[in-house]
């Protein structure tokens, strides 16, 4: 499904900033992946590569055997509609009710009011926030609004979620249970990337583990351990 | 383009203009002004045209003729004249004929009266009355008759009685014009100004919605549309807002500008052009509300 094909990506705003350095490797459909390394190995640049937020200096990304790194401007948004991506910082709107929040991805997608009807309390149920729907950003724990990000991530059904530090502001007990939440959208079918420091997470998880160190890959374990 | 789109970021759009408050009073206020000032240009025309066309329509050239001269020469005269290209129409008065005007105009004068008794015989000289196609066209004509065959046979011609105010009337409005258009323009470029800074807001405030609608798969123009049609709904509240202002304003300030012409025409004109006045509000309005928010949208939303 994905394909890095020797990626080097420099950031050159003042100093140039070597963040991925020759990366290759290959995920497949309904596969869970855990990105680790330190800070500043090159996780985010890489979700953003593949997000098409960020272009690599060279190399190319295919994504279900297309070049991403050609997409024309008019393609990009359509490319960003196949992966749901969910962030540290969740990213809600603080204006907008849960509901609203979510079926913002649904709305800029041209989805029919009859649709967002539908689709919006179905995904909040499953992550467990239905009876919460009407409900403000700051009405709910840190938690909560993971899983809001979540499901609004997942609504458009993309068959990738790309996830950066989801667990990066939570408990244990709330990191412990939005990776369970992943690990079952996973088990539906959905290819999951997650970006994490999280050493307790990825060794309980036991999936594919891709070890990031200075913008290079140093590891790649099948039933990956976090090991730096 | 989908209508849902359209729906969509119109809504949004006309959001940011609710939510806006105080700034939206703002820009609304100066868009009305600047919009005020060119239909005021526009009535203002339409009031100076109905006035000269009015006067226009008084202005014409006598040729009076000698008392000897046979009426077949004057009627020949009569169809040379028609001939010129810059003549509209030239009718004969005998001297009979003025005779009775003067007779009918002075009804209420009877020393005037009297003293024609007196005279017994009539006084009075035939005349052609020539209007031209246009009022810069009588000096063509006066000297063209001038150096005509008939010339020995014309006493006086006369026309330079209205020209005058003609040429002043036309003065004045060519400088109104120009005084109106440079405000025009110079309240234009204050409202965009105003709209540009007012839209750029809007993009600063709506930043985060922006990363995620990026992030969620929103084209570009789903990102941007919802700001233009801020800028929409800014230039049409204030075309619709002067208008109410306009017909008001026109009924107490008409009869103090243009004094000769009657209230009736000026007021008669401007229900006439009531849609065509408000199409250029409307049109203008929403021009500066769009040229104003592509600045801001161009310098501020990176997409
Ligand atoms: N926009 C940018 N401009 C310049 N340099 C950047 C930019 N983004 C990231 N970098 C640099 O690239 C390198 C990799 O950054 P990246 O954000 O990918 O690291 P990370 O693995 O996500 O780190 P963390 O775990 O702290 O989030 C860092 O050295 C960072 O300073
Ligand atoms: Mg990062």
């Amino acid at each position: 499904m994905i394909e890095f094909r020797n990626v080097k990506k420099i950031y050159s705003a003042g100093i140039n900033t070597i963040a991925l350095d020759d990366v290759n490797f290959v995920i497949e459909k309904e596969e869970f992946v855990s990105l680790v390394g330190h800070s500043g190995a090159g996780k985010s640049t890489l979700l953003k590569l593949l997000y098409a937020e960020e272009k690599p200096t060279s190399g190319q990304i295919f994504f279900n055997g297309e070049d991403i790194t050609q997409l024309t401007p008019k393609e990009l948004p359509l490319h960003r509609r196949r992966i749901g991506t969910i962030f540290q910082d969740f990213k809600l709107l603080p204006r907008k009710t849960l509901f609203e929040n979510v079926a913002f991805a649904l709305e800029v997608s041209d989805h029919s009011d009859a649709e967002i009807q539908e689709l919006v309390p179905q995904i909040l149920e499953i992550v467990g926030l239905a009876h919460k729907m009407e409900c403000y950003p700051r009405e709910i724990s840190g938690g909560e609004q993971q899983r809001v990000a979540i499901a609004r991530a997942l609504v458009h059904r993309p068959p990738l979620i790309i996830a950066d530090e989801p667990t990066g502001n939570l408990d244990p007990i709330s990191s412990w249970g939005i990776i369970q939440l992943l690990l079952k959208i996973n088990k539906l079918g959905t290819t999951i990337l997650l970006a994490t420091h999280n050493k307790d997470i990825v060794n309980r998880v036991k999936r594919r583990v891709i070890t990031l160190d200075q913008g290079k890959i140093i590891r790649d374990h099948s039933k990956g351990r976090y090991a730096i | 383009m989908l209508l849902i789109t359209l729906k969509r970021t119109f809504l949004s759009g006309f959001q940011h203009f609710k939510r806006n408050g105080w700034l939206s009073f703002a820009v609304t206020s100066i868009l009305s002004l600047t919009l005020l000032i060119i239909s005021t240009l526009i009535v203002l025309s339409l009031a100076a045209n109905l006035v000269i066309r009015n006067v226009q329509d008084k202005v014409d050239i006598s040729v009076y003729f000698k008392s000897d001269t046979p009426e077949s020469k004057i009627l020949d005269f009569r169809s040379t004249v028609l001939q010129y290209k810059e003549v509209k129409s030239s009718e004969y008065v005998s001297k009979n004929q003025a005779f009775d005007d003067f007779k009918e105009k002075n009804a209420d004068n009877p020393v005037i009266l009297q003293s024609l008794d007196a005279i017994g015989d009539n006084p009075l000289n035939a005349s052609v009355n020539i209007k031209a196609i246009t009022p810069d066209k009588y000096d063509i004509i006066a000297t063209a008759i001038q150096n005509s065959a008939f010339k020995d046979d014309i006493i006086r011609i006369n026309y330079a009685k209205n020209k005058l105010v003609i040429e002043r009337l036309n003065n004045i409005l060519s400088m109104t014009r120009r005084v109106g258009i440079t405000l025009a323009a110079l309240f234009s470029l204050i409202a965009i100004l105003i709209t540009f800074n007012a839209v750029r807001i809007t993009i600063y405030a709506h930043r985060q919605e922006i990363e995620i609608m990026r992030l969620v798969g929103a084209s570009d123009r789903y990102i941007r549309l919802p700001f233009i049609f801020e800028g929409i709904t800014y230039g049409a509240i204030s075309a619709i807002f002067v208008m109410f202002l306009l017909f008001p304003l026109i009924r107490f300030a008409v009869p103090h500008i243009t004094g000769a012409v009657s209230v009736k025409d000026v007021q008669s004109d401007f229900i006439h052009y009531f849609w065509l006045i408000f199409l250029v509000q409307l049109l203008v309005g929403v021009g500066l509300g769009i040229v104003s928010s592509l600045i801001a949208i161009r310098r501020y939303l990176k997409i």
